[in-house]
């Protein structure tokens, strides 16, 4: 016969299951999220002396921001291009959306995958892919061409603000589609019906309950974009040009180029506020939400 | 008299099965009919078309001499009550019970006034703010009946509205719909498949199986004269004896069975003597004779004896009838107080209790 567990003994296993297993709910996301935030929360309050980066606490990388250079109204143009883009980005979403959820349940999957695609590729591929689409001998351009609209290729396409709005819109349409449908999935079915039964029209329907009842969708989707949209800097970069100088490549600039790693830092911080700002707010416009 | 609504010969198929077959009903103005069935039978597909949640593939809805088969959803004048409500959960009970004033474009003071009326009547006259998540089974039940009698319905369809209550709050919900239907003189169709809500509410059923209509008629109607086995076994309990039409003389009529000459009596006109017949006979109205010294009726032996409150339930073997159990149902008095497995008793029923069927075909 092997040994008894005696009552005292396996209490104490529990026990110290239960200890491992809150050590792990709360160690696993210290150590992975809040430690590397809060390390460049730390950075951003040292001082840069002739490229030293000395453990002296300061203000200064944050005064930077709003009295230096162009940080403040970089900012400011960014945030104006990243809710464009989430504006367009979620009307041109919750369209698609909608288009989606009025198929056949065996379309939907099909069509829902086909706008997921774009998720399961690199990056790289498809900020490339929308640069020969817009470029200058670009798809669009030849297409504009050849039916006549115009007589000579526009360059503004490409290396642009404009090529900016329409690679981000683009880039981040899957995010902000799958949170919209995945609400508008979650209505029941007999919604729609009693909505008819009632007297409303389809138009009324989709005012009254469906939309509605998809904000949260919209919300998560709008969150979603918005952030992405605004600490990108590989995009700008790309299809910008010199014109595509956003916030997120210049805090990415003080790490690579400037090598000021305490402003880089205090300006992600920025960063950081202002997209949990965009979640509080989009959480605050959800409060009336009433769970079934 | 024109019906408030005729379904003329309404048949409907999902592929290649028929789901509905050249189905006719009628209702009547301020009526309570209900539409009788197992599931699978089609009763819900009817209500669907009258609804216009589905088309029709054969025959005519006509809604007082005219064609609704091109009237959409929004534009007939019935409503539902759902049958898990389908109450919108991201509005109020007012704005939920308002909705149908809403859509029309009525002006808000006079919604306002409509739906405090009508809350009154379903009797939820002050929780008008609330959440229909925040209420009981019960109250959004009423929630959506007012949502289904704001409007002013000429006919509300039902869909199983009872089946997720539980027993004391179904029957009081019962009562309420009997109570509202007639109160508001707006005739009802009411979908179940619980052959005593059926009996309890309806000034009329409709038996269907399988896309057909077994039977129509009031509901003690149905109940005491069953003319198909399966109207006779599905609306409460029956004891069917197969047998072969002898003579009929009248009401009365003589069956050859296996037990010999057994008589019953049919309302309307009888089969054709000759033919396979069967008589059904309620437990409730099986005869028993436990007195040894008796020799009127069928020798039988109980087989089992069960106690269900009120009630009990006897099964009975007897040799002139084999591969039959009989079963009797009795008060639960001192009269069956003794009654035990194996005891030997005689059983018989009045004529008058048995009524023939047409075995089916």
């Amino acid at each position: 016969m092997g040994v008894m567990n005696t009552p005292l003994r396996r209490d104490r296993q529990d026990l110290l299951r239960a200890g491992l297993g809150h050590a792990l709910n709360l160690g696993l996301p210290l150590l992975f999220v809040v430690i590397p935030i809060l390390s460049f929360v730390v950075v951003s309050f040292w001082t840069l002396q002739d490229g030293q980066i000395l453990l002296i606490p300061t203000l200064a990388n944050y005064r930077a921001f709003f009295t230096e250079g162009s940080y403040l109204s970089v900012y400011l143009q960014t945030v104006g291009l990243s809710l464009q883009v989430t504006l367009v980005n979620v009307a041109l979403s919750t369209a698609i959306a909608l288009f989606i959820f009025r198929r056949t349940p065996r379309m939907r999957f099909l069509i829902l995958m086909s706008f997921m695609l774009p998720l399961f590729m690199s990056y790289i591929i498809k900020v490339y892919s929308i640069r020969s689409i817009l470029g200058q001998r670009g798809l669009l351009n030849e297409a504009m061409l050849g039916l006549g609209l115009i007589d000579q290729p526009i360059e503004a396409l490409l290396f642009s603000r404009t090529a900016i709005f329409i690679a981000l819109a683009v880039l981040y349409l899957p995010y902000a589609i799958l949170p919209i449908y995945l609400a508008l999935d979650r209505i029941p079915a007999n919604y729609l019906a009693a909505c008819a039964d009632l007297g409303a029209t389809p138009l009324q329907a989709l005012r009254d309950v469906v939309l509605p009842l998809a904000r949260p969708g919209i919300a998560a989707g709008a969150v979603f974009t918005f952030i992405l949209t605004f600490g990108d800097f590989v995009t700008p970069q790309m299809v910008g040009g010199t014109q595509g100088f956003t916030f997120g490549r210049i805090v990415f600039s003080q790490f690579g180029l400037a090598l000021n790693w305490p402003l880089g830092s205090a300006l992600a911080v920025i960063l950081l506020a202002t997209t949990l700002l965009a979640v509080a707010l989009a959480g605050l416009s959800l409060r009336r939400e009433h769970v079934r | 008299m024109q019906p408030l609504l005729h379904l003329d010969n309404v048949s409907k198929r999902y592929g290649a099965v028929r789901v509905l077959d050249g189905i006719d009903i009628t209702v009547a103005d301020n009526e309570f009919l209900t539409i009788l069935g197992p599931s699978g039978s089609g009763k819900t597909t009817i209500l669907r078309i009258i609804g216009g949640f589905e088309g029709i593939d054969g025959g005519r809805l006509m809604f007082e001499g005219r064609d609704l088969s091109a009237v959409p959803i929004n534009r007939r004048p019935f409503n539902t009550v759902f049958q898990d409500y389908a109450l919108f959960h991201h509005m109020t009970v007012a704005e939920n019970v308002g909705y149908g004033l809403k859509v029309r474009g009525r002006p808000k003071a006079e919604i306002a006034e409509r739906v405090a009326e009508v809350l009154d009547t379903v009797g939820l006259g002050t929780l008008g703010g609330r959440y229909p998540a925040l209420m009981s089974g019960g109250q959004r039940q009423r929630v959506a009946l007012a949502r289904a009698i704001i409007c002013e319905p000429r006919l509300i369809l039902l869909d199983e509205p009872l089946s997720a209550l539980d027993v004391e709050l179904r029957a009081q919900m019962q009562r309420f719909l009997k109570s509202l239907q007639r109160r508001l003189g707006i005739a009802f169709v009411f979908i179940t498949h619980d052959q005593e809500e059926a009996i309890a509410l309806s000034d009329r059923i409709i038996v269907v199986n399988r896309g057909r209509i077994e039977q129509e008629g009031a509901p003690e109607e149905l109940y005491r004269r069953p003319r198909t086995p399966f109207t006779a076994s599905f609306l409460g309990d029956n004891n069917l004896i197969p047998g072969r039409l002898a003579a009929v003389d009248g009401r009365l009529c003589t069956v050859d069975t296996a037990a010999g000459r057994l008589d019953a009596t049919v309302d309307g006109p009888a089969p054709a003597p000759g033919s396979a017949v069967l008589l059904a006979v309620r437990p409730e109205h099986v005869r028993l004779d436990a007195d040894p010294a008796a020799r009127d009726g069928l020798p039988a032996d109980v087989a089992d004896v069960r106690f269900l409150g009120a009630n009990v339930m006897i099964e009975l073997l007897t040799p002139a009838l084999p591969g039959a159990v009989i079963k009797v149902r009795r008060l639960a008095d001192g009269a069956v107080a003794g009654l035990r497995p194996g005891a030997s008793v005689r059983l018989g029923w009045a004529a008058d209790d048995a009524a023939l069927l047409q075995a089916a075909p």
